[in-house]
């Protein structure tokens, strides 16, 4: 099974700033996960920004969340900026596209050319430090400190201080227990290390061998630098208090699951 | 003018989907220096009842590639298919175009509901889809190409990876599909060749820089002794005469198999953390 029922998604994080998307279920060990393949809509005065495809099965589910934000906003959705080339980030790019004129694909743009060609002439690649004016905020590209693949950005809203890490950040929720929807601060049932150090073991492989201190440590000098106030993850719940969260997650990634390693 | 050709590996057996693409520091898979070409290569390993293919390509080579499968393949003979890696365009590119066309039977992946991860053009929510049943990959599997049992291929997590990937060796032509791995022989043309039988490019000091600047950065301090062990038990295992990648040359000939194997085993053992001090990474650092 996956995709998920009774969807509590879109919910505004900061203003300007909405969370939409989908669960996807996975078992693991006997036991039942729910991830998030986000998506996030930042809106400027001019344009609108979209922070990942979202998993291509979530197209029509994206759409229908996004559509009543953008009219009621009445902004138009310019930019779609992508962490990287793993499909449940970038697979809706074609679907997206072509859904809506004037839109163009940001970030590192590997492989896109490739994977829709037809949509060649919309991509526009980004580098660590460039911007894209909304219009009243601006949308900056961010170093990629936890990475998936080689080729991957982070993106950061300097509005409202919101660091979108894709990959970075990665745990499941409880489905069981209410936590779709919730920030991570609100599931006070889920145990955050845990959870961390599963999606570490089954979806960042080279975290198990790798000195995760190292990218930790760097990881708490990046939120310095950015001033980041909230952080909103592609897989995990956003997090709107890092003093509390933080620690926990980087517990996890650095007690990532050692056993593929010994 | 781009390369693409359906190559016998092994006559009737085993045949190379192969693709040219241009190395222009826009391939994920490549340093963001490298240039010139390189191909992807899907492969299709048949038997008169059946066949399976490993990997679908990019959606830019959607037209040749269905061409070459129906020179080879017909359209009523069950296919089952294997992303090798479930996350990536080049592996599940054309898997949909491919299912409309072919009888696709089965896929087999690491999630289930194996359309959801193979489709994605359809932009209308109300669109009839083409469903494809699901095995979820786990372990190492032995399945049946055909369906008299005589042609078993084994199915396994590859042993060094940067996301979900699936490595398969087929006992009867001694070929080893390495999907992400041995995927640095690119070359200055889309001449090629795509099928070498001599190497003088692969050298520890080239494989090296070619992981730590593409998916394999973390390597550089890692702890890499339980990866060189699940190398060296495929090697151990398996009796391999070819090395058959996702991308880039193949290579052939039991020398040159074990000359790749030989040279990944010497650049892990001296990226391991007891020989070379871990260190953060950060993106686009060059090596």
């Amino acid at each position: 099974m996956s995709g998920m029922t009774n969807n509590p998604l879109p919910r505004e994080l900061a203003p300007g700033v909405f969370w939409l998307g989908n669960c996807l279920e996975q078992h693991y060990r006997g036991r039942s996960y729910h991830g998030y393949n986000s998506c996030y809509l930042v809106l400027g005065d001019r344009a609108a920004l979209l922070v990942e495809t979202g998993h291509p099965k979530d197209f029509p589910i994206i759409e229908r969340q996004m559509g009543p934000i953008l009219a009621r906003h009445d902004v138009p959705l310019r930019h779609l900026f992508i962490t990287h080339q793993e499909t449940p980030h970038s697979g809706g790019l074609g679907r997206f596209l072509a859904r809506h004129d004037g839109l163009t694909v940001h970030g590192d743009i590997s492989d896109y050319h490739m994977a829709f060609p037809q949509f060649a002439d919309r991509l526009r690649p980004m580098e660590v430090g460039d911007a894209i004016d909304l219009g009243g905020r601006m949308f900056m590209t961010a170093e990629p400190v936890v990475r998936d693949i080689g080729t991957t950005l982070w993106g950061f809203d300097a509005g409202e201080r919101v660091l979108f890490p894709g990959d970075g950040f990665a745990y499941s929720h409880y489905h069981w227990d209410g936590h779709c929807g919730l920030v991570a601060e609100e599931a006070t049932s889920l145990d955050l290390i845990e959870t961390a150090a599963v999606f570490a073991e089954l979806a960042l492989f080279w975290t198990n061998f790798a000195d995760m201190r190292l990218y930790v440590d760097r990881l708490y000098e990046l939120i310095e630098e950015l001033e980041v106030t909230l952080v909103a993850p592609t897989h995990g719940l956003p997090i709107l208090d890092l003093a509390v969260t933080m620690p926990k997650v980087c517990e996890g990634l650095v007690g990532a699951n050692r056993e593929a390693a010994e | 003018m781009a390369f693409s050709s359906m190559t016998e590996l092994a006559p009737g057996k085993v045949f190379a989907i192969q693709n040219s693409f241009e190395l222009d520091g826009r391939i994920s898979a490549y340093p963001k220096s490298a240039r010139g070409a390189c191909v992807s290569n899907c492969y299709l390993i048949r038997e008169p009842d059946g066949a399976f293919l490993l990997d679908t390509g990019y959606g830019a080579h959607e037209k040749p590639i269905l061409a070459q499968l129906a020179s080879v393949l017909e359209p009523d003979v069950p296919l089952t298919l294997v992303p090798t890696r479930i996350n990536e365009f080049m592996s599940v590119g054309n898997g949909m175009a491919i299912a409309e066309r072919f009888n696709v039977v089965m896929c087999y992946s690491p999630q289930p509901d194996a359309a959801d991860w193979l489709d994605f053009k359809a932009v209308d929510p109300g669109a009839e889809r083409r469903e494809i049943p699901t095995t979820l990959l786990r372990g190492l599997l032995n399945l049946d190409v055909g369906s008299a049992g005589e042609r078993m291929i084994d199915v396994f997590s590859a042993p060094l990876r940067l996301i979900n990937t699936t490595w398969v060796f087929d006992p009867e032509t001694r070929i080893l599909f390495s999907s992400d791995m041995f995927t640095h022989r690119s070359q200055p043309t889309d001449a090629g060749p795509w099928l070498i039988e001599e190497d003088r490019v692969t050298t520890s000091a080239f494989v090296r820089s070619f992981l730590l600047d593409t998916r394999y950065w973390w390597l550089e301090g890692a702890e890499t002794g339980s990866l060189r062990r699940g190398i060296a038990d495929v090697i151990e295992r398996y009796d391999i005469d070819m090395i058959a990648p996702g991308y880039g040359a193949i290579f052939k000939g039991r020398e040159l198999v074990e000359r790749q194997f030989a040279v990944l085993d010497d650049v892990l053992r001296e990226l391991d953390c007891s020989v070379t001090k871990p260190a953060y990474v950060p993106r686009g650092k060059r090596r």
